[in-house]
């Protein structure tokens, strides 16, 4: 069994590498002699300042919203949990446009970075508070309380969006579905961080969260820290989907999608779902955003609309396929 | 030896248990029986340091459990509520491993054949048996099961009857809520009846 899942995860990993050389080769430009630029490092200005820190970013965000969406769920109990429900990435967005309105920071930068972790950890413990005013967390309340908070907060970004002056600050098209259109090499240094913090939480706390499943007090009788390991996975999500909106936007469905299709490939256990969530985002993302720049060059897609075309077929095969990987109670 | 000294519990401004005094003795099977509604569960969680009592003192061998962090709790009372669900797929061996090792505890109950079904495809009388499994697996010197024969059939409750009497044996403390409907107690070192 180990050795299958080491297997499963290596094939993975090669899938992601094979992505990443499909999407560094297509684009509107042909690249001439694409295998021996590829050999010089900083030869070609296309292939390595445009696409290359693109096709990395596209990798980052994608573990960082597919991880995001298993913290959510794993910590709130929720399949339908993901950041764009619980406010975490409307909260980011907002974080992150306050910060550029006053001045503080650039879209892509360390502060903005920053800034997009705070509101994400503000905006989805906002969630939890509200949804838990009456006592116990109910995924009701959850779900209908995120979604409210999504939308207002979203609402504000718009408006604050519109406020902002500086030439580079991205529209509200941005924020609310996302892009990779401009990414550059400084823009990865605060997701990069910001993702390998999180996913090194979601590591950590991944044990926790197969015990919560089972309800909090179950968890608890089992050893589990409850508020602590809650707070931790939300902290991992907030880092997760705050540096991942800061730099390239909203980019919704990814968060619900790659946990989900991960779970009904893998089984449950959370610690073998943070790698394979991790891939599955990337491997979607990087193919979304090849598609994204290329089916209608020079023009781009939205690459939210790319992502639901693709993750959204597997997932209802998957679900018509197998239907017990999570018992909604 | 689990020591209740003096516990009062409100719940929703309703005294559900008034200066109530009592011993468990160590290696031994303690039943709480009582009608719907007396409180059998809440002094149930109470001992388990779900929550603290409004008034008085429980104590485990000296260890008060409500100051007792969740880690070293585990390590000193399992329990197995009533009505476990599971939502997440894994196999019934995957979370009686979560309690500890599962092997001879699976056989003791007769989970051979279900050790490698999803939990989420479990009858409520099986998933009961898995969760008093995985409480067990935990290998603690307290053991507290609510309501652990609500859906079992006479050859089930039997086997699980057995496990306790050779636990106790072993000197681990078992404390179980039981219907006040259940008729043979005949395996309990000790029956305390709680009245509303």
């Amino acid at each position: 069994m180990r050795e299958l899942k080491k297997s499963l995860i290596a094939l993975n990993i090669l899938l992601v590498f094979v992505a990443v050389f499909i999407a560094l080769s297509v684009g509107p430009t042909k690249i001439d002699g694409f295998f021996q630029q590829l050999m010089q490092p900083g030869s070609n200005e296309i292939l390595w300042q445009i696409r290359f820190p693109r096709v990395i970013a596209a990798v980052i965000v994608g573990a960082a919203f597919g991880v995001a969406g298993l913290m959510a769920q794993g910590a709130s109990n929720n399949a339908l949990a993901e950041p764009s429900i619980l406010g975490t990435s409307s909260g980011a967005a907002l974080g992150a446009v306050i910060a550029i309105l006053f001045g503080l920071a650039q879209v892509g930068s360390i502060a903005a970075t920053i800034s997009g972790v705070i509101g994400a950890l503000l905006a989805t413990a906002l969630t939890l508070k509200l949804a838990s005013l009456r006592g116990n967390l109910s995924s009701f309340a959850l779900i209908i309380v995120g979604i409210a908070l999504s939308a207002t907060l979203s609402a504000i970004v718009g408006l604050t969006s519109a406020m902002i002056t500086q030439a580079d600050a991205r529209s509200i098209s941005f924020w609310n579905f996302g892009s990779l259109a401009l990414i550059t090499y400084e823009n990865l240094v605060g997701v990069a961080a910001t993702t390998l913090i999180g996913l090194g939480i979601a590591w950590k706390v991944a044990p926790s969260l197969d015990r919560l499943s089972f309800g909090d007090d179950t968890a608890f009788h089992l050893g589990i820290n409850v508020v602590k390991a809650r707070w931790l996975a939300l902290v991992a999500l907030s880092l997760l989907a705050g540096g991942a909106v800061s730099t390239v936007g909203i980019i919704g469905f990814i968060g619900l999608a790659a946990p989900h299709i991960a779970r009904f490939i893998y089984g449950p256990s959370h610690r073998l779902l943070v790698i394979q969530s991790a891939l599955i985002g990337s491997l979607i993302i990087v193919f979304a955003d090849t598609l994204a720049r290329s089916i209608a060059a020079p023009n781009e897609l939205s690459i939210g609309l790319i992502t639901s075309l693709l993750g959204a077929p597997i997932l209802i095969a998957l679900v018509s396929i197998k239907n017990n990987v999570w018992r909604v109670q | 030896m689990i020591t209740i000294n003096e516990i009062t519990i409100v719940r929703d401004g309703r005294e559900l248990i008034y200066d109530y005094s009592e011993q468990i003795p160590a290696g031994s099977i303690t039943v709480i029986t009582g009608p719907n509604g007396c409180g059998k569960s809440t002094l149930l969680a109470a001992i388990a340091g779900d929550f603290p009592p409004d008034k008085g003192t429980i104590t485990i061998d000296g260890i008060h459990p409500i100051l007792t962090s969740a880690h070293d709790l585990s390590k000193i009372r399992a329990v197995a509520k009533q009505n476990q669900l599971y939502s997440l797929g894994f196999s019934v061996r995957e979370v009686i491993e979560m309690g500890g090792k599962p092997d001879e505890i699976i056989r003791l109950l007769g989970l051979e054949h279900l050790a490698n079904r999803l939990v989420t495809t479990l009858s409520v009388g099986e998933a009961q048996r898995v969760s008093i499994a995985q409480a067990i697996a935990q290998k603690t010197p307290v053991l507290i099961l609510d309501e652990p024969f609500a859906a079992q059939d006479n050859e089930n409750r039997g086997r699980v009857v057995t496990v306790l009497q050779q636990l106790a044996r072993e000197g681990v403390t078992v404390v179980v809520v039981a219907h006040s409907s259940e008729q043979e107690l005949t395996w309990a070192d000790k029956v305390i009846k709680q009245f509303l």
